[in-house]
């Protein structure tokens, strides 16, 4: 079952304009000057029950527009939105019984209050009945190891057991449907990596289809199964994570020490990033030359130690965000020839 | 069996439910319930400010020592009277509006949504199944609840002390008082709600808040409506002013039954109308959001 879709979901925003100085501010009072933004224009997808989707793009791609109209915040100029087969723009309380909202940069919770009193809060406000309360907040209070810290005031809590409790605040009504937006941000890494754990859990065993925003590439690649890449309030790409990786991953890292400084070849499909002495990386684009060719043309007698790894997601990300369309983001990734 | 209910920590809700104090609600299915909680969970946070918000009976404290010598200096002999006041009654009407105005802090109510609308922190409240306008009043009530019986103990002490017992007061009126107060404050705070919701409109609703802020000081807090030229007065009753700061205030220095039922007929009127206009503006408002960026 579809748990999200989206047809030529459109959104125009109307901004003032002004000139500089003194002379464009009086101006802008006595002819007041709009000019009208895209935020989204024909977005369409779908999301499966159950499914974790990365929902991502450079800033001001549209993406925080598009989930604001998904939550029905706002009021799409054109196009179909239904998420659990309800319109957000009509049924916009209904929807929340259903869904839930992690922004990582916006607290919900209330910081004078501890995280217990907290989800009590939510709970009630979400029509949950007493004793199921108290249930579920021992079930997640339990599961995402709360004990500790249930009876602390917000306020005094690290910014990673806060994060924890906001994740939980947005659980207690059991929502089908999670929007994180930045859920990670500003965390180390090991906490990022507990953050990431209680999303995978949720996602197992309750379900929840997972509907993630990040500029963290490691949220988006151990997370989540698929990627969805706005630019210019555009789709430039809708693939699996896995043919992202190793389909269009054409691209290799080579790190090679020789044993004595060596003139590397010229050759189309190789180019040298760096070289320093003996040490040099190169890139090879196995659409023109495969590995193997590569290697030999480097002269892998002379080779001391070799490392070979796939250029990092997040260059391949740079470059799709560098692209204006889905031709574009197509040739950026893909090999050529 | 829905699938949340394999979870294998079947007990650790009783667990926390013996360990942990303070529960925020109690019952459920019950109209309202949700502002409700809203509402305690206010009053839970604001407790800790109690000794902030006491630092402002300073400001009420100079502000009712000025007006009192002011009226002492006007009224020449104890038993004259002025529009209908005599000076014991014209000081507690005084110390009654400021009262409801210090106690209130209402200017916050529309503040918060102005600065919601324009900051964007709107559409974090927005995707909550309940009604921006109730949770924004429910907060406010929350506030006031603590910060007014302060107001209220202080106006008493200093009343008592600097200028005797209203005249012909009586501690049975004190309930359909209290009720003219509360309602006074509500329809305060849904009609700045409505001024605050014209940002979602204008670039800055602040010279609105401004004028109806105004409005409501000088002629009902300061000085009750009978001060005014007889011509005025009855535009007056027909605006807030009279449901909002001059009826309650009127009841407390000159309790009459029937007054008091039509001040309370009319805060009903008032009631309806605002919270209809309330629901109207937000409705209409809403479609307008502009929020981008994130």
């Amino acid at each position: 079952m579809q748990a999200i879709r989206v047809e030529a979901l459109t959104k125009t925003f109307r901004v003032r304009r002004k000139e500089k100085g003194m002379r464009g501010s009086i101006k802008a009072i006595l002819r007041p000057q709009t000019e009208e933004i895209r935020a989204v224009h024909g977005v369409s997808f779908e999301v499966e029950e159950g499914e974790m989707l990365a929902f991502i793009g450079p800033n001001g791609a549209g993406k925080s527009t598009t989930i604001k109209m998904l939550t029905g915040i706002l009021y799409p100029d054109g196009g179909r939105v239904e998420v659990l087969g309800i319109d957000p723009t009509k049924k916009r309380r209904q929807l929340a019984y259903q869904i839930g909202t992690v922004f990582g940069q916006k607290e919900q919770l209330w910081t004078h209050l501890t995280p217990y009193d907290n989800f009590r809060f939510f709970g009630a406000i979400y029509d949950i009945p007493d004793e199921e309360m108290e249930h579920r907040i021992g079930e997640l209070a339990e599961r995402f190891e709360l004990h500790e810290f249930i009876n602390t005031p917000v306020r005094n809590l690290s910014l990673g057991q806060r994060i924890r409790c906001e994740i939980v605040a947005s659980l207690i009504h059991r929502p089908k449907v999670l929007f994180l937006d930045e859920p990670t941000i500003g965390l180390d890494p090991v906490v990022k990596e507990q953050v990431r754990n209680l999303i995978r859990q949720m996602n197992r065993e309750y379900n929840t289809t997972i509907f993630l925003t990040s500029h963290d590439v490691g949220d988006i690649e151990k997370l989540c199964k698929r990627i969805i890449i706005v630019n210019d309030g555009q789709i430039v790409l809708d693939d699996s994570m896995e043919h992202l990786k190793y389909h269009y991953l054409h691209k290799k890292i080579v790190e090679v020490k020789m044993q004595e400084e060596t003139k590397l070849p010229q050759v189309a499909g190789i180019t040298v990033l760096k070289q320093k002495g003996s040490h040099a990386r190169l890139e090879v684009d196995t659409g023109a030359v495969e590995i193997g060719d590569a290697l030999r043309r480097i002269n892998v007698e002379n080779m001391e130690d070799i490392n070979i790894s796939n250029v990092p997601l997040e260059n391949i990300i740079m470059e799709i965000y560098k692209a204006k369309d889905r031709q574009q983001a197509k040739s950026a990734v893909e090999p050529v020839g | 069996m829905s699938r949340y209910e394999n979870s294998a920590v079947s007990n650790a809700g009783d667990m926390v439910k013996r360990r942990l104090p303070g529960r925020l609600c109690r019952g459920h299915g019950i109209p309202g319930r949700k502002y409700g909680v809203i509402y305690r969970a206010v009053l839970m946070e604001n407790l800790q400010y109690v000794a902030n918000m006491a630092l402002g009976f300073f400001g009420y404290f100079v502000f009712i020592y000025i007006f009192i010598k002011l009226w002492e200096y006007m009224y020449r002999t104890p038993e004259e009277l002025i529009a209908g006041y005599s000076k014991e009654q014209m000081i507690w009407y005084v110390m009654m509006t400021e009262m409801m105005w210090f106690g209130s802090n209402a200017s916050a109510v529309g503040r918060q949504v102005k600065t919601d609308i324009r900051g964007g922190n709107i559409a974090y409240l927005m995707n909550k199944p309940y009604h921006y306008t109730l949770y924004i009043l429910a907060k406010y009530t929350g506030e006031w609840s603590i910060r007014l019986p302060m107001y209220a103990g202080l106006a008493v002490v200093i009343g008592t002390v600097m200028v005797g017992a209203i005249p012909g007061f009586r501690l049975i009126n004190v309930p359909a008082m209290a009720l003219c107060i509360m309602f006074g404050l509500t329809i305060n705070a849904v009609f700045k709600i409505c001024i605050g919701l014209l940002s979602f409109w204008i670039e800055d609703a602040t010279p609105f808040q401004w004028l109806y802020d105004k409005l409501i000081l000088v002629v009902g807090t300061i000085f009750p409506i009978e001060i005014f030229p007889r011509a005025l007065q009855p535009f007056f009753k027909l605006t807030p002013i009279y449901t909002v700061c001059y009826g309650p205030a009127k009841l407390i220095v000159d309790f009459q039954p029937a007054k008091c039922v039509e001040i309370l007929a009319a805060q009903v009127v008032y009631l309806a109308a605002g919270c209809g206009l309330m629901f109207f503006v937000y409705r209409k408002g809403v479609k307008k959001l502009y929020v981008n960026g994130g």
